[in-house]
């Protein structure tokens, strides 16, 4: 099992993140993994949220991430203004219910 | 504290097929060997027949973060196996398509007393229904809906 994201390490494609979206969530965007580049504006996962787009809600405080979704980085809970890496790979966690 | 077990204390599966939870049980207990401890404790979790909005339920279907539902299962479990100081624990979870009436998960603690075996099965399932990132998804009449929270304890 690969633990870390597949990013060439080629220079111009190195400060990519692999975005993961689950569940309900990953059917409202109709996809469930992009590789996005890092930027100048875009340096954690409260970014992506906000530039992808993600959010459906009308409500006030529209595109921000909401307090239920949870962000996963390298498969491991972070809050989402972690400063991202090259490579990284930045999961958005809609509520879980398992068991 | 008892001992842990020299073997595997801690023993996570996530399972694609169909599993019967009284063999899988019996296996685990057979790995550990004969010198069982006093207590132990266990929880059998299967799918209900109806939908949270009773309508007859065809099939649940469980999606999840491979890789990271392996790994958060395991340190929640070794964190609450620390908390209770218990001996061995076992957590299996079903993936996939399950029916109505297929085990979903089981949870089984071995402790030297039946306190701390109790509390950590229950303690453990408050904690993967909330942290293991686990999405169920109902299906009935021919459509699926996600499943916004966990049943009331």
């Amino acid at each position: 099992m690969r633990r870390r994201p597949l990013v060439a390490p080629t220079p111009d494609l190195a400060a990519v993140v692999r975005v993961r979206l689950f569940a309900a969530l990953r059917e409202r965007a109709g996809w469930g993994e992009r590789l996005i580049p890092l930027g100048a504006s875009l340096t954690n996962a409260a970014d992506l949220w906000r530039q992808l787009a993600l959010d459906d809600s009308p409500a006030a405080g529209v595109g921000e991430l909401p307090p239920s979704i949870r962000v996963a980085i390298n498969q491991a809970f972070a809050a989402p203004d972690t400063p991202l890496r090259p490579g990284d790979e930045v999961a958005f966690l809609p509520p879980i219910s398992g068991g | 504290m008892p001992t842990p077990n020299p073997g595997q204390p801690i023993v996570v599966q996530l399972l694609e097929a169909p599993f019967q939870p009284l063999e899988l049980l019996a296996a685990w207990q057979g790995n550990l060997g004969p010198a069982a401890p006093a207590a132990e404790s266990h929880f059998i979790g299967r799918v209900r027949p109806t939908t949270a909005s009773g309508e007859p339920l065809e099939a649940l279907e469980l999606e999840h973060y491979p890789g990271m539902s392996e790994a958060q299962l395991r340190a929640i479990a070794e964190a609450c196996a620390a908390r209770h100081g218990v001996g061995a624990v076992l957590v299996a979870h079903r993936v996939g398509r399950i029916g109505p009436g297929e085990a979903i998960v089981l949870v089984a603690v071995q402790a030297d007393r039946r306190g701390p075996a109790q509390r950590c099965v229950q303690e453990l399932l408050e904690d993967l229904k909330h942290h293991a990132p686990f999405w169920k998804q109902e299906w009935s009449g021919g459509s699926g809906t996600w499943v916004t929270g966990n049943t009331p304890l």
